[in-house]
């Protein structure tokens, strides 16, 4: 008798199963839509045309104008203040959320319920939330990258502080030391590398936000970048757009490079 | 001074890992705990500072003002108290690895500073030239700034030891300090460690019982959570079958792996 094997017959009429579903799903979403993906290609010389008019970038807005120069630092604090506040209460959150650091069980489930809700808003739902708030300009953006910041790596961290090793703590208990001074002894020199690195990326991914952010009202550049779409300065914008690339591309090296130096070398 | 008495721990299955433990162990003697794997050594040496709680039974030592305490009755502040002044040394990677051999030496006082210190200020440069002492003694000074992480098991063993030195212990426990280390090595840590109990008692757990014969005054044997034999560390070929049953074969085959390396290394510099 034959094995219970799986006889290619039968593998093909799955995989016709399988196709012919994503195919009737793909077309019902793009008849619902009034999606037609032709129009990938009849409606291409909209993109042309509108990329031709903003060649060649107008270069000269970067010097020229004045806000520029204030736009690029404003962008860069709001990563930074987002980041830094974001990152001190992430800590903060996490050593309560994690359950070598924080013994009452009620604690911990306030906290981890605290870090899932900040996770599960979108960050354009926080701006506007905050833009409504606070009013225009970049003090909303920093607190939405300090609600995201948290959210996102409040998680993380809670689980590298549950990851450390618990030996060391153990013989530091042994010796008479308290719960504090084994946090500080033991489980901060065992975080510190993956947590200054995590923060860098942090820092990288809160540049993009607050670009991101600017154009619904964070200010900054993206904010600029928005003004100029606005006034039809398209020239204007491509140049910004240009910046902007160039921006993002050196943070991210810069980022990666001290991440990569500090978790090799070890020199924290 | 250490007394044990009839120390009793079940498992949440109901099975008994200790069944009534008693000795008492005086200065002077360096007692090897030895017994068959899942014996229940590791668990006694847990009891007696604490870090396990038995269900039954008390462990008396003597505590910071010199007054006994009952490690089994009093509360955790109190418990506390008494773990300043009771070294362990355990079975290797106990050590913080992102941290100097000085600045682990030096955490073995950190019950005896206040929380708040320890957090703003650290240790004072008067307590660092005792910890670098305190790895002379163990001839690690040359390595005082270098992470345990980069150390051999050795190395960590002997910044483990000059830890418990640091601490002024009035009891030293011992949780298979030498069972990660090849038996060169392994001789080294012994010889450390018998001097501390000129002193203070010294409570190890061991799995090699020629190191026991060799370096301490006294043996307890503990099988199925009972102490089946305390006394002489010579043990009888009929005794150790006995202790170890159907293990013994395995002991007896690492016993001979010494006979390969020069006897009695002595300390050296190694970097």
């Amino acid at each position: 008798m034959i094995p219970s094997i799986q006889l290619p017959s039968q593998k093909y009429k799955r995989k016709v199963t399988a196709f012919s579903l994503v195919i009737i799903v793909v077309s019902t979403a793009c008849i619902y839509m009034d999606f037609n993906p032709l129009g990938f290609f009849t409606e291409f010389h909209f993109v042309r045309d509108l990329l031709g008019e903003m060649m060649p970038p107008n270069f000269n807005v970067l010097w020229s104008s004045s806000s520029v120069g204030f736009s690029f630092l404003q962008t860069m604090s709001m990563a930074f203040l987002g980041t830094l506040y974001g990152g001190v209460i992430a800590i903060t959150i996490a050593f309560l959320a994690a359950n070598n650091t924080m013994p009452a069980r009620v604690v911990r489930m306030i906290a981890r319920a605290a870090l899932s809700l900040l996770r599960v808003i979108p960050a354009l739902v926080v701006i506007l939330i905050f833009v409504i708030a606070v009013g225009l300009g970049s003090f909303a953006g920093v607190l939405t990258l300090v609600v995201i910041t948290v959210g996102t790596f409040g998680k993380l961290f809670t689980e590298i502080i549950e990851n450390t090793e618990n030996p060391p703590s153990e013989a530091i208990y042994s010796a008479g030391a308290s719960r504090v001074q084994v946090i500080r002894y033991s489980v901060i020199p065992q975080i510190l590398p993956s947590f200054v690195a995590n923060l860098l990326y942090a820092f990288d991914v809160n540049v993009r936000a607050a670009i991101g952010l600017g154009i619904f009202g964070g200010g900054g550049i993206g904010f600029q970048l928005y003004l100029s779409l606005r006034v039809l300065h398209y020239q204007d914008a491509m140049a910004y757009i240009c910046f902007i690339i160039l921006l993002v591309i050196s943070v991210e090296k810069l980022s990666d490079y001290l991440r990569r130096k500090i978790l090799n070398d070890g020199k924290f | 001074m250490l007394e044990v008495k009839q120390l009793i721990k079940s498992l949440p299955n109901g099975r008994k890992v200790l069944n009534g433990i008693s000795f008492k162990v005086e200065k002077g003697e360096f007692v090897g705990i030895l017994g068959p794997s899942g014996a229940g050594k590791t668990l006694t040496l847990r009891c007696l500072n604490g870090l396990l709680k038995p269900d039954s039974g008390s462990v008396v030592v003597q505590g910071t003002d010199g007054k006994r305490v009952d490690i089994c009755q009093i509360s955790k502040r109190e418990l506390r108290r008494a773990r300043q002044k009771i070294g362990v040394i355990f079975q290797g990677n106990h050590l913080v690895k992102r941290l100097s051999a000085l600045e682990n030496v030096m955490i073995g006082r950190l019950g005896q500073i206040s929380t708040f210190r320890s957090i703003l200020y650290g240790f004072t440069d008067a307590e660092a030239a005792e910890a670098v002492a305190a790895l002379e003694k163990v001839k690690m000074e040359h390595m005082a700034d270098v992470r345990t992480g980069n150390m051999s098991g050795g190395e960590m063993q002997r910044v483990a030891i000059a830890r418990a030195i640091f601490q002024s212990p009035t009891l030293l426990l011992a949780d298979e300090p030498i069972s990660s280390l090849d038996p060169s090595n392994a001789r080294v840590i012994m010889k450390l460690i018998k001097p501390l109990s000129e002193n203070i008692p010294v409570v190890g757990v061991f799995h090699q019982p020629d190191m026991t014969a060799k370096y301490c005054t006294r043996v307890i044997a503990i099988k199925d959570g009972k102490v089946i034999y305390d006394g002489d560390p010579h043990l009888s070929e009929n005794l150790l079958a006995e202790i170890y049953g159907e293990e013994l074969q395995q002991i007896e085959a690492n016993k001979n792996i010494p006979a390969l390396i020069p006897s009695e290394p002595t300390l050296v510099h190694t970097s």
